[in-house]
């Protein structure tokens, strides 16, 4: 049996991975990726707890966060398409309409 | 001996990928990668006797929502537009930043985390899972089917050419 800190450490990474994709990118697909890659090591923490503990919530909750991680990558990629129609480019600075 | 062999050949594989994700300039590459990606930690899942939930990891992320991303990408035709470097100071900010965030957490993670595992086995098959998710979870549940479809009219309005706005 693989400890749950070692699982738990290579959530960390992959989150910190994902921070660095968002913070450094202006792709917004790239973006959007990197944010899918946090949603997964979250989900890996979660199935990691539900091991450790002994309970089921936390295999719930990943049901839960699947759903809402595909209803957000389909209104996202809609809002990359209509601002690709709008802009010619989906590089996230160029969306400055409401920047003050 | 051999689940450990296993646990840091994919654990390998997916922190590899993930980088190639967020370091290559194509958006392509980047989203095969992260296919690849979440291969490895459906395998995760099984290890973490989670066997239906590395199922759901490969068809509904593997299968639709990657999907999902490389239609949009080929659709927009990325590859022809070279993407410009941010500055160099969010760059330095990100990399730096993130970096000691990450390092700090897997610091703590291992000097505090260290867990006894329970004994006994740990039941979580499909069967334990639909039994919890339709008797405690039966709310949120619906409330997930109405926040799709909620989802699939925005996505479709957002996206529609149709739609005159002036």
């Amino acid at each position: 049996m693989i400890p749950t800190q070692w699982f738990l450490i290579l959530s960390a990474i992959l989150f910190t991975i994902g921070v660095c994709g968002v913070l450094t990118r202006k792709n917004g697909i790239t973006i959007f990726m990197s944010i899918e890659l946090m949603v997964n090591a979250v989900n890996l923490t979660f199935l990691a707890y539900a091991r450790q503990f002994h309970q089921l919530h936390g295999l719930i909750f990943v049901f839960f966060v699947m759903a809402i991680a595909a209803a957000e990558a389909a209104v996202g990629l809609a809002i990359f398409i209509s601002l690709f129609h709008h802009r010619e480019t989906i590089d996230v600075d160029e969306a400055n309409l409401m920047r003050w | 001996m051999i689940t450990y062999a296993v646990f840091f050949f994919f654990a390998a594989i997916a922190v590899i990928f993930a980088l190639v994700v967020i370091l290559h300039r194509n958006p392509v590459v980047g989203a095969l990668s992260l296919v690849a990606s979440f291969f490895a930690l459906a395998v995760m899942y099984v290890l973490l006797e989670a066997p239906f939930l590395a199922a759901l990891q490969v068809i509904v992320y593997a299968g639709a929502i990657m999907v999902l991303f490389l239609f949009v990408i080929m659709l927009l035709n990325l590859q022809r537009q070279p993407e410009e470097p941010t500055r160099p100071i969010q760059q330095f900010l990100g990399y730096v930043g993130s970096s000691a965030f990450g390092i700090g957490l897997v610091y703590y993670l291992s000097k505090y985390a260290v867990m006894e595992l329970p004994s006994g086995p740990f039941l979580a098959d499909a069967r334990a899972i639909g039994v919890k998710l339709f008797e405690v979870y039966i709310f949120p549940f619906e409330a997930v089917s109405i926040l799709l479809l909620a989802a699939i009219v925005g996505a479709l309005v957002l996206s529609g050419r149709g739609v005159q706005t002036s």
